[in-house]
Formats: structure tokens, C-alpha cells, sequence
């Protein structure tokens, strides 16, 4: 077989394999990893109407895999009544953060201005975050939709970090490192991290260090964030499709390698 | 001389913001304030200048006829997009939002998702022992690649312990030495730059 033919062999392969393994419906309850427990268990902790911020640090590209995150950690907020302050500090991450905001706090009867609010995206992600240390009227003195904080029932009495729970960033780079260096050790503020499954190793060393309070995996660590609350939903209905392309790349390392052998073997 | 004064400028405001950080005195405090709102302004008018020099460069390829579909397409939705915030809002259910949901946000997420057929082509063209370092890493891949998959946790508790033990230790070691790296490395050349050792951003002068 050439190249050209075994290249559409494997993409017509993961193809099928992906297809076949989403059509099958199965309700998985995975073990928990103690870095979702402690999100969980911070967010059970916190007093009812704490003030949590939610920065959807990422675009559009990963919303397939941020998407089933901020889902469940919206609705475990929503479900203990915390109050959400959303905003975004990527351009794409607005229009997302906006609607998903709208609809997580729809499904829970929350109103716009009282339980929850969108500040919307602020160019410059650095000096936003820093901004709001001494001020959050000062960076966005008008919400996504025009309204002015000072007008806004819930942003009443919140003028900067000090009042602040946590910070929940859901991001598919770096971005949720600046929320750390930046407000972490200088405000004491609790980050936790929503991430793609690719960005998570990044974010060992501040998991470790305690820097990153707790974070939230790809799919695998939604799936498993699901699970906690009983709320099987788009990240539980992906893992049979995921665990298949990984079991299928695998097989493709393994024949890869006894190929090369083989040729090898046969002096080629 | 006029390499002096945006030396001395640099030096001072370098100084400056660096001092400000440690204190909570109110001069200092609206300091900050005001430089952070400068910088916003700044990065804003960068983001004028991109979309001048993007718009610049498809009319020129435009004109001369190099890649015109495409360069097209790209202008169209570069003018559209403010176009559709400015005439319909961005409330939901606004033709902004509508063009958002159905056009830009799958279109971003099919040519990310094709990174995994090139993952798994690469994965079995390229990804081979071919000696003594490559068979290492070919092993620790995919152990934290079956590490990973929730069904292992049904079938075996070594695989997953490997997994943590190889996350923990040698990637964490690799990947807290090139952060030390980088903060160092960061705080040697902002320290340069404000002492006038690195003067690249003055041509070299």
C-alpha cells in the first residue's frame, strides 16, 4: 500500500470509529481524580451567594471540549445559588460566555443583573487583570449589554478582588497562568482552571504548588465532574468516542512500529 | 542625546511601576490606575493598526489576483462581523450571534478537530523506536496515554500509577526547570532594559 492509501486508510478508519462510538449511548460513572474532587469541593463549600468570577479564557476552536466544562461548573454554581460575574478576556470567548451564561442560568431561574452578570472581553488581558485588583468598574464600567456596573443590583458593594470567592478560568492556553501570577498570591484569590485535555500537563507545576487551587480536564475530567453531581450530559456522552480514538491510535503506534521492524528485519 | 532620553524614560518608569508594586498609598494606587488605562488604550490602537495592515494586504493580493476567493471571503467577514454587531447588537438571537454560532464557531472547530487525523496518521507513520531515546519516549507516551483513558481504571491499577508517577516526577521536573528558565530569564532582560543594558527597541543604538 502507498502512502496516499494508507494515510486515508487511517483517517477514513478514525473516521468510522469515532461515528460508530458516539451513536452508542452508554452512561459511564468513572472514578473521580482527587483534582476534580477538590473543585467540587471547593465550589459545595463556599456560602451561598459568595461572588465567583467566570472567564472564559478560550475560543471558539475548543469550545467542543470547554463547552461540556462550563456546562457543569455553571450548573453546580447555579444549583448553590452563587452569584456568577462572567467575562472574557479572548475576543471569540464573549459570544460564548454570554449565551452560556444566558442559557445555564435560564435552566436554573436565574435573572440577569441579580444572580449573575456578563462584563463582557477587555483587550490587553494582563492589564485587565490587574485593573480589576484595584477596580472592576474601572476596567469595564459597562456590562456586555451597556448597562453601567454601578446600576446593576449584583455588582452592588463589589469593587475589586477583595469581594471576589474565586476565579473560575476555562481556558484552552495559557491565559489561566496570568490570572495566577497576576492575582493569586497578591490578592489571595482562589483559581481554579477549566482546560482542553492537551493544556492540562501545563498546569502540573501550579497544581502542584498549590499556586492553581484545583482544575478540570478535557472531557475526561468533565465526565467525572458530571458523575459527582448525578448531570450525565455532554462530556459523558463523548468519552466512549474519545477512549476509542485513543485505543486507535494506540493500535496504530503498535502496527506502525511492527512494520518498521519488520522492514527493518527484512533490510528495506 | 536622543537616544538618552527615551533611555532615561524607560529607566524612570521602569523604576517607577516596579517600586509602585509595593506600596498601597493612594498616589501610587491611582499611578497604576492611570498607566494600566494607558496601556489598554495603546493595545486598543494595535488592534487598528492589525486590522489596517490585514485589509492593506488582501486588497493587494486582490488586486494582483493571489489567492482572490480566499482573501475575499477573509475581507467579507472581516468588514461583516462589526457590521452585524453595530446594525443588530449583540443581544441573543442578533444576526451577529446567529452568524457566530452557525458559521465562525464550527468552521474553528472542524479545522481543530482534523488535528486529530493528523495525530493518528503521524501517530503510525512517524512515531517509531528507532533508537535507545525514541523507544523511551514512544513507552512513556503511550503508557500516559492509556493512563488517561478512563476504562484503564476498570482494568489494571499499575498503568495509572505509572501514569501519575511519569506526570509527576520527570514531566514535572522538565517543565518546572524551563519555568524557573523563563523567570529568570524574564526578570534578567526587564532588569537590561531598564538599566539601558538592552537597547534593541532603540534600533540597536
Amino acid at each position: 500500500m502507498n502512502n496516499q492509501k494508507i494515510r486515508w486508510t487511517i483517517f477514513a478508519s478514525l473516521f468510522a470509529v469515532i461515528v460508530v462510538s458516539y451513536i452508542i449511548t452508554l452512561k459511564w460513572r468513572i472514578p473521580t481524580s482527587p483534582s476534580v474532587q477538590k473543585s467540587y469541593d471547593l465550589i459545595e463549600s463556599l456560602p451561598p451567594s459568595s461572588m465567583v468570577i467566570v472567564s472564559f479564557d478560550h475560543e471558539a476552536s475548543s469550545l467542543p471540549e470547554i463547552q461540556p466544562i462550563s456546562y457543569i461548573i455553571l450548573r453546580h454554581l447555579f444549583s448553590r445559588n452563587q452569584r456568577v460575574i462572567g467575562m472574557s478576556l479572548f475576543a471569540e470567548g464573549t459570544a460564548i460566555g454570554y449565551q452560556t451564561l444566558n442559557k445555564l442560568a435560564a435552566e436554573y431561574g436565574k435573572k440577569y443583573g441579580e444572580d449573575y452578570v456578563f462584563l463582557g472581553f477587555k483587550p490587553q488581558h494582563i492589564s485587565a487583570i490587574l485593573g480589576m485588583g484595584e477596580s472592576i468598574r474601572q476596567v469595564f464600567p459597562q456590562d456586555y449589554l451597556g448597562n453601567y456596573l454601578a446600576e446593576i443590583p449584583l455588582m452592588s458593594g463589589v469593587e475589586n478582588y477583595r469581594q471576589i470567592a474565586a476565579v473560575i478560568s476555562l481556558a484552552d492556553g495559557d491565559r489561566t497562568v496570568q490570572w495566577i501570577e497576576y492575582t493569586g498570591k497578591k490578592h489571595g484569590l482562589t483559581i481554579l482552571g477549566g482546560f482542553t485535555a492537551a493544556m492540562i500537563t501545563t498546569y502540573d507545576p501550579y497544581l502542584s504548588s498549590g499556586q492553581l487551587y484545583s482544575a478540570v480536564g478535557g472531557i475526561v475530567g468533565a465526565a467525572e465532574y458530571e458523575g459527582i453531581l448525578g448531570l450525565p450530559g455532554k462530556a459523558n456522552r463523548a468519552l466512549l468516542s474519545q477512549t476509542a480514538a485513543h485505543i486507535f491510535i494506540v493500535l496504530l503506534v503498535i502496527a506502525g512500529n511492527i512494520a518498521y521492524f519488520k522492514r527493518r528485519k527484512g533490510g528495506k | 542625546m536622543s537616544s538618552r532620553i527615551p533611555l532615561i524614560v524607560c529607566l524612570v518608569a521602569g523604576l517607577i511601576m516596579f517600586l509602585q508594586y509595593f506600596s498601597a498609598h493612594p498616589v501610587a494606587r491611582a499611578m497604576f490606575n492611570q498607566v494600566n488605562d494607558w496601556w489598554q488604550i495603546i493595545f486598543a490602537f494595535t488592534l487598528f493598526v492589525g486590522v489596517a495592515a490585514f485589509m492593506n494586504n488582501s486588497m493587494r493580493a486582490i488586486r494582483r489576483g493571489k489567492e482572490r476567493p480566499f482573501k475575499t471571503v477573509s475581507l467579507l467577514a472581516l468588514i461583516s462581523m462589526p457590521l452585524l454587531a453595530i446594525i443588530g447588537g449583540t443581544k441573543i438571537g442578533s444576526p451577529f450571534l446567529w452568524t457566530f454560532d452557525n458559521l465562525q464557531a464550527p468552521m474553528q472547530a472542524t479545522v481543530f478537530s482534523l488535528l486529530a487525523f493528523f495525530v493518528a496518521s503521524a501517530s503510525f507513520r512517524g512515531f517509531r523506536a528507532r533508537n535507545l531515546q525514541a523507544t523511551i519516549l514512544l513507552v512513556a507516551a503511550l503508557i500516559v496515554l492509556l493512563g488517561r483513558m478512563p476504562i484503564m481504571a476498570y482494568l489494571s491499577d499499575t498503568i495509572p500509577e505509572l501514569t501519575y508517577w511519569i506526570q509527576d516526577y520527570p514531566s514535572m521536573a522538565a517543565r518546572r526547570a524551563i519555568l524557573i528558565g523563563i523567570g529568570l530569564g524574564s526578570m534578567t532582560t526587564a532588569l537590561r532594559v531598564i538599566l539601558g543594558l538592552e537597547r534593541t527597541y532603540l534600533r540597536g543604538q
